[in-house]
Protein backbone atom coordinates (compact mmCIF):
# COMPACT_ATOMS: atom_id res chain seq x y z
CA UNK A 1 0.00 0.00 0.00
CA UNK A 2 1.36 3.37 -0.97
CA UNK A 3 0.53 6.50 0.88
CA UNK A 4 0.60 10.18 0.00
CA UNK A 5 1.51 12.01 3.16
CA UNK A 6 -0.60 15.09 3.88
CA UNK A 7 2.56 17.14 4.00
CA UNK A 8 6.25 16.45 4.00
CA UNK A 9 7.27 20.07 4.37
CA UNK A 10 7.06 20.62 8.05
CA UNK A 11 7.41 24.18 9.12
CA UNK A 12 10.82 24.57 10.66
CA UNK A 13 9.30 26.20 13.73
CA UNK A 14 6.50 23.67 14.15
CA UNK A 15 6.46 21.27 17.02
CA UNK A 16 6.19 17.65 15.97
CA UNK A 17 4.38 15.17 18.17
CA UNK A 18 5.07 11.56 17.32
CA UNK A 19 2.02 9.40 16.65
CA UNK A 20 3.25 6.10 15.28
CA UNK A 21 5.18 4.54 12.49
CA UNK A 22 3.65 4.64 9.05
CA UNK A 23 3.62 0.89 9.16
CA UNK A 24 1.42 0.88 12.25
CA UNK A 25 -1.43 2.29 10.14
CA UNK A 26 -1.41 -0.90 8.06
CA UNK A 27 -3.24 -2.49 10.96
CA UNK A 28 -5.15 0.51 12.31
CA UNK A 29 -7.81 2.78 10.83
CA UNK A 30 -7.08 5.25 13.60
CA UNK A 31 -4.53 5.71 16.33
CA UNK A 32 -5.22 7.82 19.39
CA UNK A 33 -2.31 9.41 21.19
CA UNK A 34 -1.85 11.66 24.17
CA UNK A 35 -0.33 15.03 23.30
CA UNK A 36 0.36 17.00 26.45
CA UNK A 37 -2.83 15.83 28.06
CA UNK A 38 -4.95 16.05 24.96
CA UNK A 39 -6.23 12.89 23.31
CA UNK A 40 -5.86 13.28 19.58
CA UNK A 41 -6.93 10.72 17.01
CA UNK A 42 -5.12 10.33 13.72
CA UNK A 43 -7.31 8.75 11.06
CA UNK A 44 -5.90 7.08 7.97
CA UNK A 45 -8.40 7.48 5.13
CA UNK A 46 -6.90 5.71 2.11
CA UNK A 47 -3.52 7.22 2.79
CA UNK A 48 -4.77 10.66 3.77
CA UNK A 49 -4.21 11.51 7.42
CA UNK A 50 -6.57 13.60 9.53
CA UNK A 51 -6.01 14.47 13.17
CA UNK A 52 -8.97 15.36 15.38
CA UNK A 53 -9.29 16.04 19.10
CA UNK A 54 -10.96 13.10 20.80
CA UNK A 55 -13.49 15.30 22.55
CA UNK A 56 -17.04 15.91 21.41
CA UNK A 57 -18.06 19.56 21.68
CA UNK A 58 -21.51 18.40 22.72
CA UNK A 59 -20.95 16.84 26.14
CA UNK A 60 -17.33 15.78 26.10
CA UNK A 61 -17.77 12.24 24.79
CA UNK A 62 -14.93 10.26 23.18
CA UNK A 63 -15.81 11.43 19.70
CA UNK A 64 -13.02 9.74 17.80
CA UNK A 65 -13.76 6.31 19.18
CA UNK A 66 -17.06 6.25 17.29
CA UNK A 67 -18.14 4.97 13.91
CA UNK A 68 -16.11 6.26 10.95
CA UNK A 69 -18.32 6.16 7.91
CA UNK A 70 -20.36 8.39 5.57
CA UNK A 71 -23.70 10.10 5.97
CA UNK A 72 -27.11 10.20 4.32
CA UNK A 73 -27.54 13.25 2.11
CA UNK A 74 -29.96 14.56 -0.46
CA UNK A 75 -29.38 16.05 -3.90
CA UNK A 76 -31.03 19.22 -5.16
CA UNK A 77 -33.48 16.89 -6.93
CA UNK A 78 -34.50 15.34 -3.60
CA UNK A 79 -32.73 12.04 -4.33
CA UNK A 80 -31.36 10.27 -1.26
CA UNK A 81 -27.62 9.72 -1.55
CA UNK A 82 -24.67 8.69 0.57
CA UNK A 83 -21.76 11.08 0.93
CA UNK A 84 -18.41 11.67 2.56
CA UNK A 85 -17.74 7.96 2.86
CA UNK A 86 -15.02 7.29 5.39
CA UNK A 87 -14.67 10.86 6.65
CA UNK A 88 -17.59 11.25 9.06
CA UNK A 89 -17.01 10.25 12.65
CA UNK A 90 -20.00 9.91 14.97
CA UNK A 91 -19.62 10.36 18.70
CA UNK A 92 -20.53 7.08 20.39
CA UNK A 93 -22.36 8.90 23.18
CA UNK A 94 -25.12 10.74 21.24
CA UNK A 95 -24.35 10.28 17.56
CA UNK A 96 -23.21 13.82 16.78
CA UNK A 97 -21.57 13.63 13.34
CA UNK A 98 -18.35 15.48 12.53
CA UNK A 99 -16.41 15.79 9.28
CA UNK A 100 -12.87 14.76 10.20
CA UNK A 101 -11.45 16.75 7.26
CA UNK A 102 -12.71 20.06 8.68
CA UNK A 103 -13.75 19.32 12.26
CA UNK A 104 -17.23 20.69 11.56
CA UNK A 105 -20.38 19.30 13.12
CA UNK A 106 -22.71 18.39 10.27
CA UNK A 107 -25.82 19.82 11.87
CA UNK A 108 -24.28 23.10 12.99
CA UNK A 109 -20.84 24.15 11.74
CA UNK A 110 -20.32 26.43 14.74
CA UNK A 111 -19.83 23.29 16.81
CA UNK A 112 -16.36 22.63 15.52
CA UNK A 113 -13.89 20.18 17.01
CA UNK A 114 -10.20 21.08 16.77
CA UNK A 115 -8.20 19.48 13.95
CA UNK A 116 -4.44 19.32 13.49
CA UNK A 117 -2.01 19.01 10.61
CA UNK A 118 -0.29 15.69 10.10
CA UNK A 119 3.13 15.22 8.57
CA UNK A 120 5.03 12.11 7.59
CA UNK A 121 8.78 12.16 7.87
CA UNK A 122 11.10 9.19 7.55
CA UNK A 123 8.27 6.65 7.75
CA UNK A 124 7.03 8.26 10.95
CA UNK A 125 3.68 10.00 11.42
CA UNK A 126 3.54 13.24 13.42
CA UNK A 127 0.97 15.75 14.50
CA UNK A 128 2.25 19.26 14.00
CA UNK A 129 1.20 22.52 15.55
CA UNK B 1 -67.27 40.87 28.22
CA UNK B 2 -67.71 44.10 30.09
CA UNK B 3 -65.18 46.15 28.17
CA UNK B 4 -66.66 48.73 25.81
CA UNK B 5 -65.25 51.16 23.29
CA UNK B 6 -65.42 53.93 25.87
CA UNK B 7 -63.43 51.84 28.31
CA UNK B 8 -60.61 51.05 25.89
CA UNK B 9 -57.47 50.60 27.95
CA UNK B 10 -55.25 53.66 27.67
CA UNK B 11 -52.24 51.55 26.76
CA UNK B 12 -53.84 50.65 23.43
CA UNK B 13 -53.18 54.22 22.33
CA UNK B 14 -49.54 53.25 21.90
CA UNK B 15 -50.57 51.06 18.96
CA UNK B 16 -50.86 52.27 15.37
CA UNK B 17 -52.88 49.39 13.91
CA UNK B 18 -54.44 46.44 15.67
CA UNK B 19 -54.77 43.33 13.55
CA UNK B 20 -56.62 40.43 15.13
CA UNK B 21 -55.17 37.32 13.51
CA UNK B 22 -57.73 34.84 14.84
CA UNK B 23 -61.27 36.19 14.83
CA UNK B 24 -63.79 33.40 14.48
CA UNK B 25 -67.00 33.27 12.62
CA UNK B 26 -69.38 30.76 14.16
CA UNK B 27 -70.78 29.31 10.98
CA UNK B 28 -73.40 26.60 11.29
CA UNK B 29 -73.82 23.79 8.86
CA UNK B 30 -77.19 25.29 7.87
CA UNK B 31 -75.42 28.53 6.89
CA UNK B 32 -73.16 26.91 4.37
CA UNK B 33 -75.38 24.13 3.01
CA UNK B 34 -77.15 26.48 0.55
CA UNK B 35 -73.73 27.06 -1.04
CA UNK B 36 -72.87 23.37 -1.59
CA UNK B 37 -71.95 22.65 -5.20
CA UNK B 38 -73.40 19.80 -7.22
CA UNK B 39 -73.67 16.87 -6.82
CA UNK B 40 -73.86 17.33 -3.05
CA UNK B 41 -76.46 20.07 -3.33
CA UNK B 42 -78.71 17.54 -5.08
CA UNK B 43 -78.08 14.86 -2.50
CA UNK B 44 -78.88 17.04 0.49
CA UNK B 45 -81.83 18.87 -1.08
CA UNK B 46 -83.81 15.63 -1.37
CA UNK B 47 -84.97 16.09 2.22
CA UNK B 48 -86.03 12.45 2.21
CA UNK B 49 -83.56 10.90 4.58
CA UNK B 50 -83.82 10.24 8.28
CA UNK B 51 -80.53 10.19 10.16
CA UNK B 52 -82.09 9.34 13.55
CA UNK B 53 -80.67 12.59 14.85
CA UNK B 54 -77.06 11.68 15.23
CA UNK B 55 -75.83 12.32 11.73
CA UNK B 56 -77.37 15.72 11.31
CA UNK B 57 -73.89 17.12 11.62
CA UNK B 58 -71.67 16.15 8.72
CA UNK B 59 -68.77 17.22 10.91
CA UNK B 60 -67.75 14.60 13.46
CA UNK B 61 -68.31 15.59 17.04
CA UNK B 62 -65.94 14.60 19.82
CA UNK B 63 -68.78 14.89 22.34
CA UNK B 64 -66.70 16.93 24.78
CA UNK B 65 -68.81 18.90 27.23
CA UNK B 66 -67.36 22.38 27.43
CA UNK B 67 -68.26 25.56 29.34
CA UNK B 68 -70.29 26.85 26.39
CA UNK B 69 -72.33 23.65 26.38
CA UNK B 70 -73.05 24.04 30.08
CA UNK B 71 -73.80 27.76 29.86
CA UNK B 72 -70.89 28.88 32.02
CA UNK B 73 -69.52 30.84 29.08
CA UNK B 74 -71.92 32.95 27.05
CA UNK B 75 -70.34 33.15 23.65
CA UNK B 76 -71.60 35.57 21.03
CA UNK B 77 -72.48 34.39 17.54
CA UNK B 78 -70.54 35.77 14.58
CA UNK B 79 -72.65 34.91 11.56
CA UNK B 80 -73.20 38.38 10.12
CA UNK B 81 -71.24 41.56 9.58
CA UNK B 82 -73.21 43.23 12.35
CA UNK B 83 -72.25 40.51 14.80
CA UNK B 84 -68.64 40.71 13.63
CA UNK B 85 -68.67 44.44 14.25
CA UNK B 86 -69.67 43.84 17.87
CA UNK B 87 -66.54 41.76 18.32
CA UNK B 88 -64.29 44.19 16.47
CA UNK B 89 -65.56 47.06 18.61
CA UNK B 90 -64.89 45.07 21.76
CA UNK B 91 -61.36 44.14 20.69
CA UNK B 92 -60.70 47.56 19.09
CA UNK B 93 -59.24 45.86 16.05
CA UNK B 94 -58.68 47.70 12.79
CA UNK B 95 -58.47 44.53 10.76
CA UNK B 96 -59.49 40.96 11.49
CA UNK B 97 -58.58 37.69 9.82
CA UNK B 98 -61.73 35.63 10.15
CA UNK B 99 -61.26 31.95 10.78
CA UNK B 100 -63.95 29.24 11.02
CA UNK B 101 -65.39 27.36 13.97
CA UNK B 102 -67.29 24.33 12.65
CA UNK B 103 -64.76 24.01 9.85
CA UNK B 104 -61.95 23.56 12.34
CA UNK B 105 -63.20 19.97 12.00
CA UNK B 106 -63.13 19.89 8.21
CA UNK B 107 -59.93 17.81 8.23
CA UNK B 108 -61.76 15.15 10.26
CA UNK B 109 -64.54 14.57 7.72
CA UNK B 110 -64.51 11.03 6.45
CA UNK B 111 -65.85 11.60 2.94
CA UNK B 112 -63.07 13.51 1.20
CA UNK B 113 -65.25 14.58 -1.75
CA UNK B 114 -67.79 16.05 0.62
CA UNK B 115 -65.01 17.77 2.56
CA UNK B 116 -63.86 19.59 -0.56
CA UNK B 117 -67.44 20.59 -1.36
CA UNK B 118 -67.93 21.95 2.17
CA UNK B 119 -64.72 23.99 1.86
CA UNK B 120 -66.08 25.54 -1.30
CA UNK B 121 -69.45 26.20 0.35
CA UNK B 122 -67.84 27.81 3.40
CA UNK B 123 -65.78 30.13 1.23
CA UNK B 124 -68.87 31.13 -0.77
CA UNK B 125 -70.73 31.87 2.46
CA UNK B 126 -67.74 33.74 3.90
CA UNK B 127 -67.43 35.99 0.86
CA UNK B 128 -71.18 36.48 0.65
CA UNK B 129 -71.82 37.12 4.32
CA UNK B 130 -68.75 38.20 6.23
CA UNK B 131 -66.03 39.76 4.12
CA UNK B 132 -66.04 43.55 4.06
CA UNK B 133 -62.70 45.15 3.34
CA UNK B 134 -63.98 48.65 4.09
CA UNK B 135 -64.79 47.52 7.61
CA UNK B 136 -61.51 45.65 8.00
CA UNK B 137 -63.13 42.23 7.78
CA UNK B 138 -60.82 39.89 5.94
CA UNK B 139 -60.88 36.13 5.81
CA UNK B 140 -58.92 32.95 5.22
CA UNK B 141 -60.12 30.62 2.47
CA UNK B 142 -60.65 27.14 3.90
CA UNK B 143 -59.33 24.14 1.98
CA UNK B 144 -59.86 20.43 2.48
CA UNK B 145 -56.55 18.65 3.18
CA UNK B 146 -58.23 15.42 2.08
CA UNK B 147 -58.26 16.56 -1.57
CA UNK B 148 -55.07 18.52 -2.23
CA UNK B 149 -55.61 19.10 -5.95
CA UNK B 150 -59.10 20.46 -5.38
CA UNK B 151 -57.69 22.51 -2.52
CA UNK B 152 -55.10 23.99 -4.86
CA UNK B 153 -57.85 24.90 -7.33
CA UNK B 154 -59.80 26.45 -4.48
CA UNK B 155 -56.77 28.57 -3.57
CA UNK B 156 -56.27 29.67 -7.18
CA UNK B 157 -59.96 30.56 -7.46
CA UNK B 158 -60.14 32.51 -4.18
CA UNK B 159 -56.75 34.21 -4.08
CA UNK B 160 -57.80 37.26 -6.07
CA UNK B 161 -61.08 37.77 -4.25
CA UNK B 162 -61.13 41.02 -2.37
CA UNK B 163 -60.67 40.27 1.32
CA UNK B 164 -59.15 36.81 1.07
CA UNK B 165 -55.81 37.26 2.79
CA UNK B 166 -54.76 33.68 3.67
CA UNK B 167 -55.38 29.99 3.25
CA UNK B 168 -56.87 28.09 6.17
CA UNK B 169 -55.52 24.54 6.44
CA UNK B 170 -57.57 22.58 8.98
CA UNK B 171 -54.72 20.26 9.84
CA UNK B 172 -56.04 18.94 13.14
CA UNK B 173 -56.70 15.24 12.71
CA UNK B 174 -55.35 14.84 9.21
CA UNK B 175 -53.57 11.69 8.06
CA UNK B 176 -50.88 11.70 6.92
CA UNK B 177 -49.38 14.61 8.83
CA UNK B 178 -48.71 17.95 7.19
CA UNK B 179 -45.20 17.13 5.97
CA UNK B 180 -46.39 14.49 3.51
CA UNK B 181 -45.86 14.83 -0.24
CA UNK B 182 -49.64 14.59 -0.58
CA UNK B 183 -50.04 18.23 0.49
CA UNK B 184 -47.48 19.74 -1.87
CA UNK B 185 -50.17 21.02 -4.28
CA UNK B 186 -51.70 23.04 -1.44
CA UNK B 187 -48.40 24.57 -0.41
CA UNK B 188 -47.42 25.25 -4.00
CA UNK B 189 -50.70 27.04 -4.72
CA UNK B 190 -50.45 29.11 -1.54
CA UNK B 191 -46.86 30.05 -2.29
CA UNK B 192 -47.66 30.94 -5.92
CA UNK B 193 -50.54 33.15 -4.80
CA UNK B 194 -48.54 34.81 -2.04
CA UNK B 195 -50.90 33.66 0.71
CA UNK B 196 -49.81 32.39 4.15
CA UNK B 197 -51.18 29.06 5.34
CA UNK B 198 -52.96 29.17 8.69
CA UNK B 199 -52.85 26.09 10.92
CA UNK B 200 -55.41 25.84 13.70
CA UNK B 201 -56.53 22.81 15.69
CA UNK B 202 -59.50 22.17 17.94
CA UNK B 203 -59.62 20.01 21.06
CA UNK B 204 -61.86 17.45 19.38
CA UNK B 205 -59.41 17.06 16.51
CA UNK B 206 -57.64 14.77 18.90
CA UNK B 207 -60.22 12.05 18.23
CA UNK B 208 -58.66 11.63 14.79
CA UNK B 209 -55.10 12.79 15.47
CA UNK B 210 -54.52 10.79 18.65
CA UNK B 211 -57.42 8.32 18.97
CA UNK B 212 -55.81 6.20 21.66
CA UNK B 213 -54.95 9.21 23.79
CA UNK B 214 -58.39 10.64 23.14
CA UNK B 215 -60.01 7.52 24.58
CA UNK B 216 -58.46 8.31 27.93
CA UNK B 217 -58.78 12.09 27.94
CA UNK B 218 -62.47 12.08 28.76
CA UNK B 219 -62.90 15.71 29.78
CA UNK B 220 -62.72 18.94 27.83
CA UNK B 221 -60.03 20.21 30.20
CA UNK B 222 -57.63 17.33 29.73
CA UNK B 223 -58.18 17.13 25.98
CA UNK B 224 -57.96 20.88 25.42
CA UNK B 225 -54.82 21.43 27.45
CA UNK B 226 -52.76 19.11 25.27
CA UNK B 227 -54.56 18.94 21.90
CA UNK B 228 -53.56 22.26 20.38
CA UNK B 229 -49.79 22.25 21.01
CA UNK B 230 -49.50 18.48 20.58
CA UNK B 231 -51.05 18.42 17.12
CA UNK B 232 -49.01 21.47 16.11
CA UNK B 233 -45.78 19.89 17.28
CA UNK B 234 -46.53 16.71 15.33
CA UNK B 235 -47.37 18.57 12.14
CA UNK B 236 -44.44 20.97 12.44
CA UNK B 237 -41.96 18.22 13.30
CA UNK B 238 -43.10 16.31 10.23
CA UNK B 239 -43.09 19.36 7.96
CA UNK B 240 -39.57 20.45 8.83
CA UNK B 241 -38.09 16.96 8.93
CA UNK B 242 -39.47 16.34 5.45
CA UNK B 243 -38.19 19.64 4.11
CA UNK B 244 -41.39 21.61 3.45
CA UNK B 245 -39.68 24.98 4.11
CA UNK B 246 -36.79 23.94 1.85
CA UNK B 247 -39.20 23.03 -0.93
CA UNK B 248 -41.38 26.12 -0.46
CA UNK B 249 -38.97 28.77 0.82
CA UNK B 250 -41.34 31.68 0.16
CA UNK B 251 -44.30 30.08 1.91
CA UNK B 252 -45.25 31.33 5.35
CA UNK B 253 -47.29 29.46 7.94
CA UNK B 254 -49.36 30.97 10.73
CA UNK B 255 -49.60 28.60 13.70
CA UNK B 256 -52.48 29.34 16.04
CA UNK B 257 -54.18 28.82 19.35
CA UNK B 258 -51.58 27.10 21.49
CA UNK B 259 -50.10 29.98 23.49
CA UNK B 260 -46.40 30.85 23.55
CA UNK B 261 -44.39 28.72 25.98
CA UNK B 262 -44.26 25.62 23.80
CA UNK B 263 -42.57 27.54 20.99
CA UNK B 264 -39.14 28.30 22.52
CA UNK B 265 -39.23 24.81 24.01
CA UNK B 266 -40.06 23.17 20.69
CA UNK B 267 -37.40 25.19 18.83
CA UNK B 268 -34.69 24.14 21.24
CA UNK B 269 -35.81 20.55 21.62
CA UNK B 270 -35.98 20.21 17.84
CA UNK B 271 -32.44 21.62 17.39
CA UNK B 272 -31.13 19.41 20.14
CA UNK B 273 -32.59 16.31 18.51
CA UNK B 274 -31.43 17.37 15.06
CA UNK B 275 -27.84 17.61 16.27
CA UNK B 276 -27.73 13.87 16.75
CA UNK B 277 -30.21 12.77 14.06
CA UNK B 278 -29.31 14.83 11.03
CA UNK B 279 -29.45 11.82 8.71
CA UNK B 280 -33.25 11.92 9.05
CA UNK B 281 -33.42 15.37 7.47
CA UNK B 282 -30.42 15.78 5.16
CA UNK B 283 -32.10 18.43 3.00
CA UNK B 284 -32.11 21.01 5.78
CA UNK B 285 -29.75 23.91 5.23
CA UNK B 286 -30.10 25.28 8.74
CA UNK B 287 -31.28 24.07 12.10
CA UNK B 288 -35.00 23.44 12.60
CA UNK B 289 -35.33 26.55 14.75
CA UNK B 290 -34.03 28.60 11.83
CA UNK B 291 -36.96 27.47 9.70
CA UNK B 292 -39.35 27.97 12.59
CA UNK B 293 -38.12 31.57 12.81
CA UNK B 294 -38.03 32.22 9.04
CA UNK B 295 -41.13 30.49 7.71
CA UNK B 296 -43.50 30.24 10.66
CA UNK B 297 -45.48 32.86 12.56
CA UNK B 298 -47.45 32.32 15.72
CA UNK B 299 -50.61 33.90 17.05
CA UNK B 300 -50.68 34.85 20.70
CA UNK B 301 -53.87 33.45 22.21
CA UNK B 302 -54.51 31.72 24.59
CA UNK B 303 -51.70 33.30 26.55
CA UNK B 304 -50.65 31.22 29.56
CA UNK B 305 -48.76 32.24 32.69
CA UNK B 306 -50.46 35.60 32.83
CA UNK B 307 -49.89 36.11 36.54
CA UNK B 308 -46.19 36.26 35.78
CA UNK B 309 -45.03 39.00 33.37
CA UNK B 310 -41.44 37.78 33.65
CA UNK B 311 -42.51 34.40 32.28
CA UNK B 312 -44.51 35.80 29.36
CA UNK B 313 -41.90 38.41 28.45
CA UNK B 314 -39.07 35.90 28.48
CA UNK B 315 -40.99 33.26 26.50
CA UNK B 316 -41.89 35.80 23.83
CA UNK B 317 -38.26 36.96 23.67
CA UNK B 318 -37.00 33.38 23.47
CA UNK B 319 -39.21 32.63 20.49
CA UNK B 320 -38.15 35.90 18.76
CA UNK B 321 -41.67 37.20 19.25
CA UNK B 322 -40.75 40.71 18.17
CA UNK B 323 -40.57 39.29 14.64
CA UNK B 324 -42.92 36.30 14.63
CA UNK B 325 -45.64 36.72 17.25
CA UNK B 326 -48.96 38.19 16.12
CA UNK B 327 -51.79 39.28 18.35
CA UNK B 328 -54.98 37.25 18.19
CA UNK B 329 -58.13 37.45 20.30
CA UNK B 330 -59.92 34.23 19.31
CA UNK B 331 -63.19 36.13 19.75
CA UNK B 332 -65.87 34.88 20.43
CA UNK B 333 -64.54 31.55 21.66
CA UNK B 334 -64.49 30.61 25.32
CA UNK B 335 -60.80 31.21 25.91
CA UNK B 336 -60.50 34.49 23.99
CA UNK B 337 -57.89 37.05 25.08
CA UNK B 338 -58.83 40.66 25.56
CA UNK B 339 -56.70 43.09 23.60
CA UNK B 340 -54.28 44.37 26.22
CA UNK B 341 -53.74 41.06 28.01
CA UNK B 342 -50.56 40.35 26.06
CA UNK B 343 -49.43 43.96 25.91
CA UNK B 344 -49.33 44.44 29.68
CA UNK B 345 -47.18 41.32 30.06
CA UNK B 346 -44.36 42.47 27.76
CA UNK B 347 -42.54 45.03 29.92
CA UNK B 348 -39.32 44.82 27.92
CA UNK B 349 -41.00 45.57 24.59
CA UNK B 350 -40.71 49.09 23.22
CA UNK B 351 -43.38 50.76 21.09
CA UNK B 352 -41.92 49.53 17.81
CA UNK B 353 -41.87 45.95 19.03
CA UNK B 354 -45.38 46.17 20.44
CA UNK B 355 -46.60 47.58 17.16
CA UNK B 356 -45.00 44.66 15.34
CA UNK B 357 -46.78 42.16 17.59
CA UNK B 358 -50.14 43.91 17.39
CA UNK B 359 -50.25 44.61 13.67
CA UNK B 360 -46.98 45.38 11.90
CA UNK B 361 -45.94 41.78 11.37
CA UNK B 362 -49.47 40.73 10.36
CA UNK B 363 -49.66 43.54 7.78
CA UNK B 364 -46.63 41.97 6.09
CA UNK B 365 -47.64 38.31 6.44
CA UNK B 366 -51.27 38.51 5.29
CA UNK B 367 -52.33 39.56 1.83
CA UNK B 368 -54.52 42.48 2.92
Amino acid sequence: MTREPTSTDADADATLHHVATLEAFDEAERIIVDVKGREIAVFDVDGQFYAVLNYCTHQGGPLCEGLLDGTLTMTDDWEWTYSCEGTIVSCPWHGWEFDITTGEHLAHSDYRVPTYDVVVQDEQVYITE
Amino acid sequence: MSQTIEEAPARLQRLDTIVDCDFHVTERQEDIMPYLPEPWSKVFSRNKGDDYGFLSSLYPSAGLVNPITTGKVQSNAVRSKEEAQVGMDLIHSDKVVTTPTLNLYLGCIRNEELAAALAYAYNEWLLDTMIDVDKGMYGAAVVAPQKPHLAAEEIDDRADEDGICAVFFPGGGIAPLAGADKYHPIYEAAEDNGLPVMMHNASGNMMMAFPKAFENLTRFLSAHVVAHPMIHMCNLADMITRGIPVRFPDLEFVVQEAGVGYIPYFMRRFDHEYHSKKEDAPMLEQEPSGYLRDNFYFTSQPLEGTSDPEYVDSMVRLMSGETNLMFSSDYPHLDFDYTDELMKLLPSFDDDELNAVYGGTALEVFDF
